[in-house]
């Protein structure tokens, strides 16, 4: 069953076209990948599906057991209460603040307490706060990060930020989560370290996920399926052993003689 | 241990209302004053702190707020008499007229009616960013002022408002502030303070954690109103005197001055630079007055004082970007931090 | 309203929206390069004229043409100062402090003019060839509000050839769209941000000067008015664009001019206007009249 949508969503910036006519279904549970050189409008069309971006044409929609929601107008913290979630291609941290609140953060969402409760700290918000510190934690541990939760979110190794960015978009119970390049940086064993780290949270967290990925090793090893943008176009889309033998695919990236 | 805190904090507000009072038995009237500022400016600076500081708003609004603020107070507790003794160039509108409230009333309904400003003021301009919000915040705050003087039956125009009752006494100033400062403590504890610190640490970020931006810009800049409405009345019912002069930019550069002073976000920081800041202004008055010492007087020069605090803000800027405390909040362990360094000894230290 | 009455109301406001614009140029060639308010601008406006006026007392009026060049010269290095102090030492800082910095230091001239030059105001001296009165069929006109489009037109010609056409105004142009790839051109970065404050202030100081031949009342806090408006001009037209500037100068000046002459019963509002102008421009169109879309980069 299909979660989330794009029908042919265009992006213009003045008389450049980012991203033409992306079309993309993703159904539940799948892993699906998104390649493509720089500057082909990868992360542009990440931006059209979170609501960072209104595309200039076309539509997304988000599928819930029954209903099917029009979210191309929605801002970004709508489309995230929905359950999409996003990570950031240049680690976007809060960066003056702790591990831990960097996480608590992304429950505020959830949150039904009014402000006032929660300055009076009434029962009903000492539950939720409750809730939302052991949710907190358990998510921290869950990515190896408990012993750091008092640390403050700048001072982690590279690698440790991006796991905590993921961990950051997890805790606001995502359906689906994209993943803008989390490889970046990373070194061939740590790569594959987050690999194996991405196909486990997918188990317990039961989500779909939707990544841009340059490591090659990585997109090839766990996304199920795969598109490829060139010059904002979509020009192929398949099985990672499709998308290997893809003529178009090996021009795009070796270019033609 | 969590015990031992809470008789901590009771224990020093005792401390602390005990020694109000023996304030209150010796200091003179110019004293008393400055203590009553001392209270209002932490108000006033922990208002801006929330918008500046913890929100990461930059507005410049506040000598508008503390306009409607003072004004609203003003008008709802002059006597009928005063009223009429003041409103001798064009008569007030009948429905301010008769009115007379105690002051607690007319406190919280200058907080509200600041706050109401403030939302509508808000709701529009929040959705700029940085200096395009500074500029607006400031702009508003003048259209405030130029409106205040243009609107002579309600406001009394440029003449102002004489023989405001002087309600506001330490008790007053000193309770607001400590109101304000658990107000804050709570607020910025809470899940809501939490959003607001990330707005502050990345817009984009915040967004696509779900945090609906407009709705926590919106809050944050309305308490904040709230808040400058209150120290705006305190002061106008402390002065007696109110016009709309009084409220020009230099007014926010004060309050602006104690945040950055104090650190740009932080409460204890705001609070002590608040106290700092007030009792400097007013001994360094000197500066700008000539004293006469009997058998030579020596000239003050005008401007002087505010010279030394602009240079001030900017060596604290320049050099010092995190003021007194940064972001960090007074606790009771950094007396314990102090005990533990005195039992280390300092040949440990070297190893 | 008669005609000529019209007529006497557009050049006032064409002389005052031409010193708006003069001062307004300079804020927008500070913010495309900074991005950043130079709150001190109008402080800088105001120490023209002050400098000017101190000039003229000093060397007499029949020598105000020398008098005047020095007053330039010394705002232009004033202006140059202020960005070395205040701005240069946050160039990698967050805006919020660039920004205090900016009003901090705008604080501290207004409070040194008013410990220098005192309180109290002082009047300018008028040259008599800027305050003869014309009458051109029932409408008077002083010559300074002849003088002042003019000299104002004139600068801007030559301001913009010297951005378009010289290599200096290349950099500058380089400089305003990215710092890192000026440097890799061997562009000093630091020396054109300091020119581009250097002209700006060389632009307020002609306007500045101009201002007191309009208005001769000189008083330390004069410049954070006209300051805040110019500002206002700047944005109203589309900020980092000399001629939305130029556009939002006389909208301003005009617009002053005619709501006062048109509604004289809103004359008390009139210091409102621009804030209320620059409100609904930055709801409707926060780019400004001319200006372009920023997005930031995710």
């Amino acid at each position: 069953m299909s979660i989330l949508r794009a029908d042919n969503i265009t992006m213009r910036f003045g008389g450049l076209v980012a991203v033409s006519k992306f079309d993309m279904t993703l159904n539940e549970g799948e892993i699906v990948g998104l390649i493509g050189p720089n500057g082909a409008g990868k992360t542009t069309a990440f931006n059209m599906i979170t609501g960072v971006y209104k595309p200039t044409e076309g539509s997304v929609f988000f599928q819930d057991d029954k209903r099917d929601i029009d979210i191309t107008q929605s801002r970004p913290d709508e489309i995230t209460k929905l359950g999409v979630a996003r990570t950031f291609q240049n680690i976007r941290l809060f960066k003056e603040l702790s591990v831990l609140d960097n996480v608590l953060i992304a429950n505020h969402l959830r949150l039904k307490s009014d402000v006032f409760s929660a300055m009076l700290t009434l029962p009903n918000y000492r539950k939720e706060e409750k809730a939302m510190y052991e949710k907190s934690i358990h998510l921290l541990e869950e990515v190896g990060l408990k012993e750091l939760m008092y640390e403050k979110s700048t001072s982690l190794p590279y690698g440790k930020q991006r796991r905590l960015e993921i961990a950051r978009a997890l805790a606001t119970n995502p359906k689906v989560l994209l993943l803008d390049e989390p490889a970046a940086g990373m070194n061939p064993k740590e790569s594959l370290e987050l690999m194996d780290f991405i196909a486990d949270i997918r188990e317990r967290f039961k989500l779909t996920i939707f990544m841009i990925e340059h490591h090659m090793q990585v997109v090839m090893g766990i996304c199920e399926r795969i598109f490829v943008l060139d010059h904002g176009i979509t020009i192929a889309q398949g099985t990672p052993s499709e998308i290997q033998n893809n003529e178009k695919v090996i021009e795009a990236y070796l270019g033609v003689d | 241990m969590k015990k031992e805190r809470i008789l901590l904090n009771i224990g020093a507000i005792l401390g602390f209302i005990i020694l109000l009072f023996i304030f209150n038995k010796t200091f003179d009237s110019y004293q008393m004053k400055i203590l009553n500022l001392c209270g209002i400016y932490i108000v006033l600076g922990l208002s801006m702190n929330l918008i500046n500081g913890f929100t990461g708003l930059f507005s410049l609004g506040h000598a508008g707020f503390m306009a409607v603020g003072a004004y609203t107070a003003g008008l709802l507790t002059m006597s009928p008499a005063m009223k009429e003794m003041n409103f001798f160039m064009k008569p007030i509108i009948p429905f301010l007229a008769k009115v007379e409230w105690p002051f607690l009333p007319a406190l919280l309904m200058a907080g509200v009616v600041t706050a109401f400003v403030g939302f509508l003021i808000g709701s529009p301009v929040l959705k700029l960013k940085d200096d395009y919000l500074a500029i607006a915040t400031l702009g508003f705050s003048e259209i405030i002022r130029v409106v205040f003087v243009n609107i002579q039956s309600v406001t009394n125009g440029a003449l102002g408002l004489k023989g405001l009752p002087t309600h506001t006494n330490i008790w007053w100033s000193w309770g607001t502030a400590m109101i304000t400062i658990v107000f804050m403590v709570f607020l910025m504890k809470s899940s809501y303070g939490r959003a607001f610190k990330a707005i502050r640490e990345d817009e984009i970020a915040a967004e696509a954690m779900g945090i609906s931006l407009f709705k926590h810009k919106v809050m944050s800049f309305t308490m904040g109103a709230f808040f400058a409405g209150v120290g705006g009345a305190l002061l106008g019912n402390l002065l007696g005197t109110i016009d709309p002069n009084m409220f020009r930019f230099v007014l926010t550069f004060n309050i602006l001055l104690i945040v950055v002073l104090g650190g740009i976000g932080s409460i204890t920081g705001t609070t002590i630079s608040a106290v700092i800041v007030t009792v400097a202004m007013e001994v360094l008055r000197v500066l700008d007055e000539t004293i006469n010492l009997g058998f030579v007087q020596i000239k003050g020069i005008p401007g002087m004082r505010m010279v030394i605090f602009s240079l001030l803000l900017m060596i604290v800027i320049l050099f010092y970007q995190q003021g007194l405390l940064g972001t960090n909040e007074f606790s009771w362990d950094w007396f314990s931090k102090i005990k533990g360094f005195k039992k280390t000894p300092k040949k440990e230290v070297k190893q | 309203m008669t005609f000529q009455v019209f007529l006497q109301h557009l050049t006032n406001g064409m002389s005052l929206g031409s010193l708006y614009a003069l001062i307004a140029i300079g804020y927008t060639m500070v913010y495309g390069i900074l991005r950043l308010i130079n709150f001190a601008h109008g402080d800088i406006f105001m120490i023209a004229t002050y400098v000017a006026f101190y000039a003229v007392v000093l060397l007499g009026m029949q020598l105000w043409w020398i008098a005047f060049p020095i007053a330039i010269i010394f705002t232009y290095l004033f202006g140059r100062l202020v960005e070395k102090a205040a701005y240069r030492p946050l160039r990698n800082s967050p805006r919020i402090s660039v920004l205090i910095s900016a009003i901090g230091v705008s604080f501290l001239i207004e409070n040194l003019a008013i410990v220098v030059f005192g309180g109290r105001p002082k009047a300018f001296p008028i040259p008599p060839m800027f305050n003869k009165v014309f009458n051109i069929s029932g409408v008077s006109i002083v010559s300074i509000n002849f003088f002042i489009p003019v000299i104002t037109v004139a600068l801007l010609i030559g301001l913009v050839y010297f951005i378009n056409k010289t290599k200096t105004g290349m950099a500058m142009r380089a400089v305003s769209k990215d710092y890192e790839a000026s440097r890799l051109m061997a562009i000093d970065v630091d020396k054109i941000i300091s020119l581009t404050f250097g002209i700006g202030s060389v632009l307020a100081a002609v306007g500045g000067i101009m201002w007191g031949l309009k208005f001769p009342k000189l008083e330390p806090l004069m410049g954070l008015m006209p300051g805040l408006k110019c500002f206002i001009a700047a944005v109203v037209g589309g900020i980092g664009d000399i001629r939305g500037a130029v556009l939002g100068g006389f909208i301003l000046g005009l617009g002053e001019i005619m709501l006062v002459a048109l509604l004289p019963e809103l004359t008390g509002y009139r210091d409102a206007f621009a804030f209320v102008l620059l409100i609904v421009i930055l709801l409707i169109k926060p780019t400004g009249l001319m200006g372009q879309k920023l997005s930031e980069k995710v």
